[in-house]
């Protein structure tokens, strides 16, 4: 009996010995090829944040320029400068607005194209394909087809003996121009997101809802629409956190004009920074949108979750 | 939807059709606009009406932007960027994901917490910074300037990782007791199984780079370092002011997407379904 046990403990330590060794071995293994990726992640991630957050008490540039040391003074005048207010109001109405327009008719097209239709799979692929083109393309065509004189819009609207409009440099109507534009490149996105979401819905619940003499209408008001809000709350919230950082959209199409009407709260970011070179109250506002950010992220969670729970 | 027994009236059937055929002409005029507008002589650019069909189609637009601005130069710039931030892509990405797989280590959870928070941390916000960092690092204005802000990123490793997952541990584990080694293991079971992956990732990549207009507007300074786009800008402007060969130019930047899209189309549209993939 005892050589046997004597034996069986030998192996034992053996066995566990190599493999403490082993998972040692695998840890520093993992470590090791996750290196690079803690290094870039650490520097191009998380640091930035901490330099933001350092920057944004200083104006001028610190750590690259000159700079003076501000306090919290410049949070302060963020809070006051009636021009980074405008721009932000102008960029929730951009936003949520552009948000808005640009699901409900992608709702409406991912219902006729998750249905059968002939070619549906070329018709999704054409519908999405301005989502995946440069806004640099997409402001070239959009301005040329604006254009008040020789664009084709205006042009269209004389032959009809409609009024013509100077979309793009008349106040009242460049920024609802600059939302029908990024509204037209992203609609393709939500719908493909949409039609995803509706396959996903179980066949037999609308087969019972036909056994009780549900209309087509009905079914889709009914089981299509509430099982699609929590795809909706996600498309919202990327949607929308997309517009909130748009700064090609006003740079390309307007320039923020004319007279500050397509000045988005990005774009006086971009120009606060790179145009005044005031890179210390540059980072506060940025910090300032990276709070709402992170609100707005939260505050889908908790929508999320309440909706699951139903 | 889909498989309704009842059919659906052929009244809303055409309705359903008519508004497909609006809603895709809407979607492509544009881009059928730009091409007419690239093969357009002067005299139908300032014939006070536009024109949709040009009355003789000027090829010579594409030969005369070459000369009129360091075209090549921009091509190339792109090509640097765009390529060289897709192989670190695809060289990265699917190592960090078999890690977060496959293997077991301490602080695994946190660290996969870490890298999914990222997410959170758009471009945008973190545009002053990464300026800060590069000017500090000597790199405003370089290629590795422009690369090294993109080299990876979670969506990436996560899609890799999701990818990986499925991969039985029995067949790894039989590997490793035949005596393969880590390596030997990743590259003949693992990265084998990541051949559409790698499609959806570098394509998606590949195009969204070509397509970078803010970070390069921010870190160049001269214009033979510009890529198309932000070479592109400088058309309206420095170079010439002929809105035929803006969007000749126009033309060029939007090839490599559309060639991708349409031989790519379905890897395309499935990730975008499946991953919900900016």
């Amino acid at each position: 009996m005892a050589p046997s046990s004597g034996w069986t403990w030998l192996v034992k330590v053996l066995f566990m010995a190599s493999l403490r060794n082993w998972r040692v071995r695998q840890a520093l293994l993992a470590y090791a090829l996750l290196m690079p990726a803690i290094i870039y992640f650490g520097l191009y991630f998380f640091y930035p944040i901490v330099v933001e957050f350092f920057a944004s008490f200083f104006r001028g540039q610190p750590l690259i320029g000159d700079a003076q040391f501000a306090g919290l003074s410049n949070y302060v005048e963020a809070f006051t400068d009636a021009r980074v207010r405008d721009a932000f109001i102008r960029t929730i109405i951009f936003g949520v607005s552009a948000t808005i327009l640009t699901l409900i008719p992608a709702l409406g097209l991912a219902a006729i194209l998750a249905g059968p239709i002939k070619g549906r799979n070329a018709i999704r692929a054409m519908i999405f394909f301005p989502y995946i083109i440069s806004f640099v393309i997409v402001a070239l065509m959009w301005k040329n087809i604006l254009d008040p004189y020789s664009g084709i819009l205006n042009n269209i609207l004389i032959s009809f003996n409609l009024p013509t409009q100077n979309w793009l440099s008349n106040p009242a109507t460049a920024l609802p121009a600059m939302i029908g534009i990024v509204v037209w490149k992203d609609i393709g996105y939500a719908m493909l997101i949409y039609i995803a979401a509706i396959q996903g819905i179980p066949e037999n619940l609308y087969e019972a809802a036909e056994l009780d003499g549900a209309s087509r209408h009905q079914m889709f008001l009914e089981i299509t629409v509430p099982l699609l809000v929590p795809t909706t709350l996600f498309l919202a919230v990327i949607t929308t956190i997309g517009h909130l950082q748009d700064v090609s959209a006003p740079i390309l199409l307007t320039g923020g004009g004319p007279a500050d009407a397509t000045r988005l709260f990005s774009l006086h970011v971009y120009e606060t920074a790179f145009t005044e070179l005031n890179i210390g109250y540059a980072s506060a506002l940025s910090f300032l949108m990276l709070l709402a950010i992170l609100l707005i992220t939260f505050l889908q969670f908790r929508l999320l979750n309440k909706q699951v729970r139903y | 939807m889909a498989r309704r027994r009842n059919q659906t009236p052929i009244g809303l059937k055409a309705g359903m059709y008519l508004v497909l055929g609006l809603c895709v002409i809407l979607a492509l005029f544009p881009f059928f606009y730009m091409l007419s507008l690239s093969l357009q002589s002067d005299a139908d650019m300032y014939s006070g009406v536009p024109v949709l069909f040009p009355s003789v189609l000027q090829f010579s637009n594409y030969l005369t932007i070459w000369e009129k601005a360091p075209f090549a130069r921009f091509i190339l710039n792109s090509f640097i960027l765009a390529g060289g931030i897709t192989a670190l892509h695809l060289i990265f990405d699917p190592l960090i994901g078999y890690v977060f797989a496959k293997m077991e280590f301490p602080g695994k959870r946190p660290l996969f917490v870490m890298l999914l928070s990222t997410l959170m941390l758009p471009f945008f916000i973190r545009m002053i910074p990464l300026y800060i960092l590069t000017a500090k690092m000597g790199w405003l204005n370089t290629y590795q300037g422009l690369i090294m802000p993109f080299a990876m990123s979670a969506y990436g490793i996560f899609l890799m990782r999701q990818f990986i997952l499925p991969i039985p541990n029995e067949l790894i584990d039989a590997a490793r007791i035949d005596g393969a080694s880590d390596l030997k293991i990743y590259t003949a079971i693992v990265l084998p199984q990541l051949r559409p992956a790698f499609a959806t990732l570098g394509l998606l990549t590949f195009v969204f780079q070509f397509n970078e207009f803010l970070w390069p507007l921010i870190v160049v300074s001269t214009t033979e370092m510009r890529p198309i786009t932000t070479g592109l800008t400088l058309f309206n402007s420095e170079f010439f002011t002929q809105w035929n060969l803006t969007a000749t130019g126009g033309v060029i930047l939007f090839l490599p997407s559309l060639l991708l899209f349409i031989f790519m189309q379905r890897y395309f549209v499935r990730s975008v379904m499946t991953t919900g993939m900016k």
